[in-house]
């Protein structure tokens, strides 16, 4: 049994059949591809399948694809537009944020509803919190935590564009 | 550009930021079937019966693989690379279940789900034996082998001795005597483990896509086990979600996902649920080591005797088991000190338990063993821990030896310590832990110095047999571009970019123009560790640089002869070849590759058109110590309430030679320290009396996340920094001494209540215990 659904990922829309068992996650990595979207756990801890869905962080393990009909949904396919990073994911290169790889679509879905929600965290302490529905096993965070803030930074600050901050940062 | 030093931005991250990594659970080939694994309920017992008649009609099922089955088709499996005893075992149990997770039957089906959900209509009967779950019951010579085929629950022994043990002990004015154990954890990376296998009948060859650290250990292992011609056996590795030591194991799961696409002639995917990975993918860590420490009043160190065990769990791992370890904490564990005297006996026991695997710095008991030791010693004799160390360092002059034979000099352990001590304000911590306890706060401030052999000083490299060595590929392509081959295979390390950034530097190009190729067995050279022991800073940077130095010494044979100026005389900068001072006389990378590739007869006599060297490096041109290492320091302050402990500070002074990029080497080495303290702190791979396994969530099994990892702030000691190959390694250095550094501090904030910490798992309520707020 399927169930009729129409949805839009990353811009584009989807009229689709859906076994109403299949998670979110499995629908955006095996029926669309979109495998950018990573599973670490599956029982909703550690983050790494977060998406946007109507503008907010959500487990894409622990949603039903069903329960996106009629939703705008993001992954982290959709940030770079034309070729050019988000600001987001070029503060999170340029702090080398990352090394494998694996927790990185949570982290930069989690910051990104952050960042465009409006609501910067007044402090370190309260965007460690922030942050802390994502697991990474490899960096120890505090790269992460530095290329959020440079992100806020980059997002907020008009004057500085973001290339100019990126070409400073490099040299 | 002087590329090397600098923080330049990842080659890797615009894939991962983009979604467009490729990881194991991304391979997806036509006609691919799915596999799932029914795995033992019990720690022990003896399969009686077992019948797959539902599974093999249940929806969408193509093969279902008992024991026997299995054991017809592969193995027994022996690891290339023998540590001992081994016990005959196959990919599928045969006979008797050994740990809770063990591997008893395969189904492939057309989807994940269908062959899950046969698995569950498996019906097995056991006959529940005995486990043996402790280190007391495996060591109990009445008890059986849990391998029936071997002589004890003992697998090897071992003895090590340095200078005269008898001697030291006879000096000494007095021997203190502490048991310190350190608790089962895992690796845990994010990505679970997965491995997908492609047989094609007509040519024979099997194509593995692996999420491994060494793409030709798997290769290796997989030839020799499934007994397949291995020129007919590739092994395909691209983006892996973490590893720490892990996956360079090849897994019985990996024998039957090749054998089943074999026998079906069909793509088969395996990826694993988190749980199976808590459960049965490998775990790490469970040893002890009983210290006697013979010392003179005035804080001289002067011998040592240590009992090591370590408790391997069932199955050895491949290429090699736990047995090889060890080999390793022996030899490291008297670290940088004057010690006078020195034995240790070990022993590797085998419980119900998962497999014991590599998890980053896997002799790590040396260090924490060592530091804490140290720190007992002091307070007994009321020195200060800085005081016995500075008392007791090796200088690293030349000729120092560690008591175990090992040259260290060159090391900077002391001036690690001056350094960390005074970045952290060591005097002024001390007046503020005071002010605290007057105000009934609890505050502590501890610190360790490690030694991390990446790669180790000659005696190491050379005597290191299988690790000794590392190949490489430089290519000069037709367009003037360079093409490296390594043998490392990252997962998270950066070599996309560390690796170019030295043979950009070196080729005199930019970094764009260098393109770095792993991960494919039909174009890597051999290693059976891949990316793995800290190898890559010096091992595969050495490699590298010294074969781009032959390709470029051809290029410039050929345009000193075209340009009719002395090869010696020219330089290349962004891909142009002039001679030094005559900028107007140029030639260009390009012109010479493009004439080497498709004009070679047109080049001048006597020179080579093969412009690609790959040549074995053996460790010619290393500088320094051999020895990255360093001091950690932190303070804390412990809730005497909740049992919480708070990081307040964290500074790490590390000495890894010439750092190649900052943002890399920084990674490694926070990294390193989140994961030393989730070990203190948070996870415990914990087992029950009957070998029930208690973690298998993340629920259970806690890693900590980024409110609870605090700054880390790193300086460098960057001792060579202008040698020849002064790069060292920096994998490891960051969890073989946090653990040290947090218990150190944890106990001397506890001091005014005795406190004596012998156990590293540091949960809130043995914190209490410590503090006797809590009974036991
Ligand atoms: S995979 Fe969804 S939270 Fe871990
Ligand atoms: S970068 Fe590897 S888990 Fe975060």
């Amino acid at each position: 049994m399927t169930m009729d659904m129409e949805l839009t990922v990353n811009g584009s829309a989807y009229q689709v059949s859906a076994d109403p068992r299949r998670t979110l996650a499995d629908f955006l990595r095996e029926d669309l591809r979109l495998t950018g979207t990573h599973l670490g756990c599956e029982h909703g801890v550690c983050g790494a399948c977060t998406v946007m869905v109507d503008g907010s962080a959500v487990r894409s393990c622990l949603m039903l694809a069903v329960q996106a009909d009629g939703c705008d949904v993001m992954t982290i396919e959709g940030l770079e537009r034309d070729g050019q990073l988000h600001p987001l994911q070029e503060s999170l290169r340029d702090c080398h944020s990352f090394q494998c790889g694996f927790c990185t679509p949570g982290f930069v879905m989690t910051a990104l509803a952050m960042i465009e929600e409006g609501s910067a965290p007044a402090s370190e302490e309260e965007l460690r919190e922030n942050l802390a529905g994502n697991l990474c096993r490899c960096t120890g965070y505090q790269s992460i935590v530095e290329g959020v803030i440079e992100a806020v930074r980059r997002t907020t600050d008009q004057s500085a564009s973001a290339q100019g901050a990126v070409e400073k940062r490099v040299s | 550009m002087r590329l090397v030093g600098a923080k330049i931005p990842r080659v890797e991250d615009r894939r991962i930021l983009t979604g467009r990594g490729h990881y194991i659970d991304d391979v997806q080939l036509p006609f691919m079937l799915h596999s799932s694994f029914l795995r033992s309920p019990l720690a022990h017992g003896r399969i009686n019966s077992i019948d797959v008649t539902e599974a093999r009609r249940a929806p969408g099922v193509v093969a279902v693989y008992t024991g026997e089955d299995m054991k017809a088709l592969a193995g027994p499996i022996k690891p290339v690379i023998p540590t001992g005893p081994a016990p005959e075992y196959f990919p599928l149990v045969t006979d008797k279940v050994l740990f809770v997770g063990d591997l008893v039957a395969m189904v492939v089906a057309e989807s994940r789900a269908q062959a899950e959900d046969a698995c569950e209509l498996i019906e097995v009967d056991y006959d529940p034996l005995p486990a043996v779950v402790d280190y007391e019951t495996a060591l109990d010579p009445s008890v059986p082998p849990i391998f029936s085929d071997l002589e004890s629950n003992v697998l090897v022994t071992r003895h090590l001795e340095g200078g005269d043990v008898d001697a030291a002990f006879k000096e000494a004015d007095r021997v203190i005597e502490v048991e310190l154990s350190q608790h089962r954890v895992a690796d845990v990376p994010m990505e679970t483990r997965g491995v997908v296998a492609d047989y094609d009948d007509d040519s024979g060859q099997l194509t593995v896509h692996s999420a491994t650290q060494s793409p030709q250990g798997v290769r290796i292992q997989l030839a020799s086990t499934l007994d397949h011609p291995i020129n007919k056996l590739v092994v395909l590795t691209q983006d892996v979600g973490g590893s720490f030591g892990l996956k360079i194991n090849i897994f019985r799961e990996d024998f039957c996902v090749c054998v089943a696409s074999k026998q079906i002639g069909r793509p088969v995917k395996w990826i694993e649920d988190r749980n199976e990975h808590m459960i049965a993918s490998g775990h790490a860590r469970e040893e002890k080591i009983l210290a006697q420490v013979a010392v003179s009043d005035a804080g001289d160190v002067l011998g040592l005797k240590a009992e090591l065990t370590l408790d391997q769990g069932s199955y050895p791992g491949l290429p090699f088991g736990a047995a090889i370890f060890p080999s390793l904490i022996d030899v490291l564990l008297p670290g940088p000190y004057k010690v006078k005297g020195y034995s240790c006996d070990s022993k590797v026991i085998t419980t119900n338990k998962c497999v014991y695997v590599a998890y980053r710095g896997p002799w790590a008991i040396e260090t924490w063993a060592r530091e804490r030791l140290l720190d007992i010693v002091a307070h007994e004799l009321g020195l200060d821990p800085a005081e016995i160390r500075r008392r007791n360092y090796l200088e690293g002059a030349e000729g120092d030896q560690l008591i175990t034979g090992r040259s260290v000099s060159g090391i900077t352990s002391r001036e690690t310590l001056d350094r960390a001590l005074a970045l952290i304000d060591y005097e002024e911590v001390r007046s503020q832990q005071q002010v605290a306890r007057n105000e009934g706060r609890c505050v502590g401030v501890g610190f360790a110095t490690f030694l991390e052999a990446a790669p180790g000083p000659p005696e190491m490299r050379l005597g290191g047999g299988m690790f000794a060595g590392e190949q490489a590929t430089v290519k000069l392509e037709a367009d003037g571009r360079v093409t490296i081959i390594t043998a490392q295979s990252p997962h998270g390390q950066g070599h996309e970019t560390t690796l170019a950034q030295v043979v950009a530097d070196e080729m005199g190009v930019s970094m764009d123009q260098v393109q770095v190729v792993y991960g494919d067995t039909r174009l890597t050279p051999f290693s059976i560790v891949g990316t793995g022991g800290s190898r890559a800073a010096t091992w595969a940077t050495g490699a590298v640089l010294v074969n781009a130095r032959k390709v470029k010494e051809k290029v410039l044979a050929i345009a000193g002869a075209q340009l009719e100026v002395s090869p010696e005389d020219l330089e290349i900068s962004e891909g142009i070849i002039t001679p030094k001072g005559v900028p107007s006389k140029a030639i260009s990378l390009a012109q010479i590759a493009r004439q080497a590739t498709l004009g070679p007869a047109s080049l001048p006599p006597g020179t080579d058109a093969n412009l690609e060297s790959n040549e074995r490096f053996l460790g010619e041109g290393i500088t320094g110590s051999g020895w990255s290492g360093g001091t950690h320091a932190c303070v804390v302050e412990v809730d005497l309430g909740t049992g919480a402990v708070k990081i307040v500070r964290y500074v790490v002074i590390e000495d890894c030679g010439r750092v190649i990029n900052p943002g890399v080497v920084a990674g490694q080495i926070r990294g390193g320290v989140a994961q030393g303290i989730g070990q203190v702190f948070y996870e415990r791979a914990a087992y029950d009396k009957e070998g029930n396994f208690l973690a298998g969530t993340f629920m259970d099994y806690l890693l900590p996340t980024a409110a609870e990892i605090p700054t880390i702030e790193i300086e460098y000691v960057e001792s060579d920094p202008e040698g020849e190959i002064g790069f060292r390694g920096v994998g490891e250095g960051g969890i073989i001494v946090a653990p040290a550094a947090l218990t150190n501090a944890i106990e001397d904030a506890l001091l005014p209540f005795g406190a004596k910490i012998t156990e590293m798992y540091l949960p809130p309520a043995k914190v209490l215990e410590l503090a006797g707020i809590i009974e036991e």
